[in-house]
């Protein structure tokens, strides 16, 4: 078959809402890179300056500019993988071509190597092999779930079999016997608030983008999973898509939003097929498009796959993304509930949050508040990696104890090690160690010690770990995200990875420490987002529960 | 219609508090508006005041009451009752942090006045902040592009600071479109298209980035060709003398000799823009090959020079003689279009009442 030319890929898409995506990775899947000829066509097609579009092309890891481009291998170096011979791994295979990735999002499984398309885990060169996403072992402690309630049901990930083990039931329930905004009511009562990390009520976004003058309104879902250490939204997407389909349907319901997209991360290509065949499906038998049921609704729902930027997980950023622009955050106000896409009202919602919305309206805010222990509402997906025998998702409720997570549920450190060191937020809330260890998940008792628990990435590190180097190798990869607009980002992530490296540092300790502690302080303050803000948070744990590894480190360069 | 009217309605006076000041502000006005009109000094390197806020460099950033981080004043807007410090202890050392980080990551802070308009902001304000401390050594950014062949603009971007006035100049003012900004991170760049040459772009070489630059990253090269001359520049408002908009300029001389152009900010027509010729074709002014007499072509065929009065009424006589031979149709007026309404007004009264035709045209009409 000839291939498409560059028209007729244009032409596929331009008149869909946010066509810039998906042209370049037509292109970009034709030729294994992005040509100055592809460029140029696309910058006339859609009237974006060849200069600013150059400019976003070059802002994206993922897009080659250059053969072999996207055939030759992208090798995790991530955190994780690099305590599993990431590095190693890219060596073996630089002769093919390989060059390192950020954080590919499957820290519970061995080391991923995206070739092309096909995702590849293995350790060496000669066991690397296809595997799909793995589904999450039943709950260790016997509590009931929400998200996870119904994962494990055989052919969930289909049509016929979500309907079959209970899906689609709370769309029909809201549609013929609630309103828009008693729906919107019972997600506010369930407390159910942004499981991406910011932790926003959800009721009171929807309510906001509901309230909002403006059309068409839209619902975008946050499935950009960028936060290193964090994987629970792949195992959502790959083995019960429907449920964050059908929490998009009743968002767009509830705010009146005839418009949706997935933005996903370039480094899930399975999870874009998967969710291709649902949408697909969902649309054929009048679950999405015009509509909906029979009863009127509409909801046309769109996947966007970006290109390899942590920060496109921003949702001013991931805006910017969908609309063809360079993706700078936005800055607030005004916020994405009143000018989000197109600047119409928008709502964007994690896909933990968007999947937890049909067991909460099936089964009511109150069920689902008393899910959590204590005063705590509902339950948190967690993703667990690192030093510790059964790494993987895990929900729990709200107010758990990371003790009984770490030590029972997930069979404690390897063998002969004890536990040194975990992170929370994936990256961004920094470590906790030593008596801190005996926190309970839930924002009330971290962020008192100066971390949060964000997306719910725990990466843990026992004892063996040298813990300036996984510092560095967090500062590393902030650095290498910091989308370059605020210079307290821009700069600070730059100075304080050297500074854990030993290059152009003062080696001096008390010097050491003010400046990093007075970049950090800096970063904190006047960041422009949550990027710079939160990538001190790695220095600071550091300081604060290793000051003598930091030593060490500074008498030994 | 009800909308239309509520656009006429005058804008909301407000109050703030200022450094412990009430004030008033129009509603609309951002933080930093309001703090510049007191004259408080927040300093800034990203602000432009032509051009939208974009809030980059952080150093505006003022605390506000009951708002946990400090924020951007340039982009955030004023509201009714809010209570805003632009300079605290906090503040001001935090501005300190970052103007030592921009330091640490450039080739160099002072660079020549001649650089351009805003070409000593960075210097002044690390200056200010005594930033000069060496501290936070590392990596130096910025990719330079110094071997770009075109006669106008230096890029020197090992003094760039990515504060992105030059690429929003060049697209919010100039409309070129012509600059970006490529990568992410320390290793952001400015480039042209596909960072090629500035002339395989659409930069029309109006120098409004090199003037807008804090740095000099952006250079003005014709102007920086007497860097080493002796002498303080001066600067000398005047109008520009090519074409009838009438851009304000000032122009930068060393002793008798006019070395640079450079817009008048707050010239009424131009607000600090230029064209190519306004801003860098001032070469002609001083060239041994310009006429300083007028020349009359004598009997030998050969151009001589002569005195004004022989040579006006050398040429009235000229007319007056082609009028008996021809007729008074046979002579045309052409207003330059550099010449303003009233120099073509008088042309056409002059064409009308001397010569009796009506055979004007402007050549601004071609």
């Amino acid at each position: 078959m000839a291939k498409a030319t560059n028209k007729e890929i244009i032409e596929r898409w331009i008149d869909e809402p946010a066509p810039l995506l998906p042209i370049l990775h037509a292109l970009h899947n034709r030729d294994a890179y992005l040509s100055e000829e592809s460029i140029t066509a696309v910058s006339e097609a859609l009237k974006i300056p060849i200069a600013e579009l150059w400019g976003t092309v070059t802002f994206y890891h993922h897009f080659s500019r250059e053969a072999p481009g996207k055939t030759a291998p992208r090798v995790c170096t991530g955190n994780i993988c690099c305590l599993n011979g990431g590095k190693e791994l890219l060596d073996s295979l630089k002769s093919e071509g390989a060059t390192p990735m950020p954080c590919s999002g499957r820290c519970d499984d061995m080391i991923p190597v995206i070739i092309d398309d096909k995702v590849l885990v293995g350790t060496s060169k000669e066991t690397l092999k296809h595997r799909g996403t793995p589904m999450p072992v039943p709950n260790p402690g016997g509590f009931e779930e929400c998200v996870f309630a119904s994962i494990r049901e055989p052919g969930r990930a289909t049509l016929e079999g979500y309907q079959r083990t209970g899906g689609y039931a709370a769309l029909r329930k809201a549609v013929t016997t609630m309103t828009p905004e008693s729906v919107i009511e019972e997600i506010s009562k369930s407390k159910l608030a942004g499981r991406g990390g910011a932790g926003f009520p959800t009721g009171m976004k929807w309510k906001a983008v509901a309230d909002a003058p403006g059309n068409p309104k839209c619902i975008v879902c946050n499935a950009d999973e960028g936060e290193p250490g964090c994987f629970k939204d792949r195992a959502i997407m790959d083995h019960d898509p429907f449920a964050m389909i059908e929490g998009m349907t009743l968002a767009a319901f509830a705010t009146g939003a005839p418009l949706g997209f997935i933005y996903l991360r370039y480094e899930y290509p399975e999870t874009e097929a998967i969710l291709e065949n649902a949408i697909e499906d969902a649309r054929a038998s009048g679950l999405l498009g015009e509509n909906i049921l029979g009863l009127g609704l509409t909801f046309n729902l769109y996947v966007r796959r970006g290109a390899g930027a942590y920060i496109c997980g921003e949702e001013g950023s991931l805006l910017n993304s969908l609309e063809g622009k360079h993706p700078f955050p936005r800055n607030k106000p005004p916020f994405p509930v009143t000018h989000g896409f197109n600047d119409k009202p928008t709502a964007v919602n994690n896909v933990e949050t968007l999947a937890s919305v049909p067991h909460i309206i099936e089964n009511g805010a109150e069920w689902y508040r008393g899910l959590g222990l204590g005063d705590h509402p509902g339950t948190k997906l967690i993703s667990l990696s690192g030093d510790i025998q059964r790494p993987g998702n895990y929900e729990i409720p709200f107010g758990f104890s990371l003790q009984t997570l770490l030590n029972e549920w997930a069979g404690g450190p390897k063998d002969g090690r004890t536990i040194q060191a975990v992170t929370m937020a994936g990256l961004s809330g920094g470590f906790l160690a030593g008596d801190d260890l005996d926190v309970t998940l839930d924002d009330a008792c971290i962020k008192p010690r100066g971390s949060f628990l964000g997306a719910g990435g725990i990466m843990v590190f026992d004892d063996s770990r040298d813990m300036v180097e996984i510092a560095h190798g967090a500062m590393e990869f902030f650095a290498h995200e910091s989308c370059g607009k605020c210079f307290p980002c821009r700069i600070g992530t730059q100075r304080i990875t050297e500074r854990l490296d030993g290059s152009d540092s003062p080696l001096e300790l008390n010097e050491w420490l003010t400046e990093v502690r007075d970049i950090g302080s800096t970063m904190k303050a006047t960041s422009a987002c949550g990027l710079g803000m939160a990538a001190p948070n790695v220095t600071d744990s550091l300081m604060k529960y290793f000051p003598e590894q930091v030593e060490t480190y500074l008498t030994d360069k | 219609m009800t909308e239309f009217r509520e656009d006429l309605n005058p804008p909301k006076v407000c109050n703030m508090t200022l450094d412990g000041d009430p004030v008033e502000f129009t509603e609309g006005e951002t933080i930093y508006e309001v703090a510049d009109r007191h004259r408080r000094e927040v300093p800034t390197l990203c602000y432009d005041k032509r051009l939208e806020a974009f809030g980059a460099c952080r150093l505006c950033v003022v605390e506000v009451e009951g708002v946990r981080n400090p924020v951007a004043s340039c982009t955030t807007k004023a509201t009714e009752g809010m209570v805003v410090k632009t300079r605290t202890e906090v503040i001001e050392k935090h501005r300190k942090t970052l103007l030592e980080l921009v330091v640490s990551e450039n080739k160099s802070v002072d660079v020549d006045e001649l650089s351009g308009y805003a070409s000593q902001e960075f210097a002044n304000l690390v200056n200010k902040y005594r930033a000069r401390t060496g501290r936070f050594t590392g990596k130096k950014s910025g990719t330079s592009n110094t071997q770009d062949k075109n006669p106008f603009i230096l890029r020197d971007y090992d003094n760039c600071i990515s504060c992105y006035r030059c690429v929003r100049v060049c697209a919010e003012q100039e409309g070129d479109y012509a600059i970006n900004v490529m990568n992410r991170g320390f290793h952001t760049q400015i480039i042209a298209e596909f960072n090629k040459d500035l002339r395989d772009s659409n930069c029309t070489f109006c120098g409004q980035c090199v003037q807008t630059c804090p740095t000099g990253a952006l250079g003005d090269k014709k102007a920086l060709r007497d860097a080493d001359t002796e002498g303080e520049v001066k600067k000398t408002r005047s109008i520009c003398p090519y074409c009838g908009v009438g851009c304000s300029v000032d122009l930068l001389s060393k002793g008798d000799k006019i070395v640079g152009v450079q817009p008048a900010m707050d010239g009424p027509a131009n607000e600090g823009a230029l064209c190519v010729k306004g801003q860098f074709a001032f070469d002609f002014i001083q060239n041994a090959d310009r006429l300083s007499k007028p020349l009359i072509r004598r009997e030998d065929g050969e151009l001589h020079e002569c005195e004004w009065d022989e040579a006006l009424d050398f040429a009235a006589a000229g007319f007056q003689k082609v009028r008996d031979k021809f007729g008074r149709h046979s002579i045309y007026g052409i207003a330059s279009g550099r010449a303003p309404h009233e120099a073509a007004y008088t042309m056409q009264k002059y064409m009308r009442a001397s010569f009796g035709t009506n055979y004007i045209d402007n050549c601004s009409r071609a």
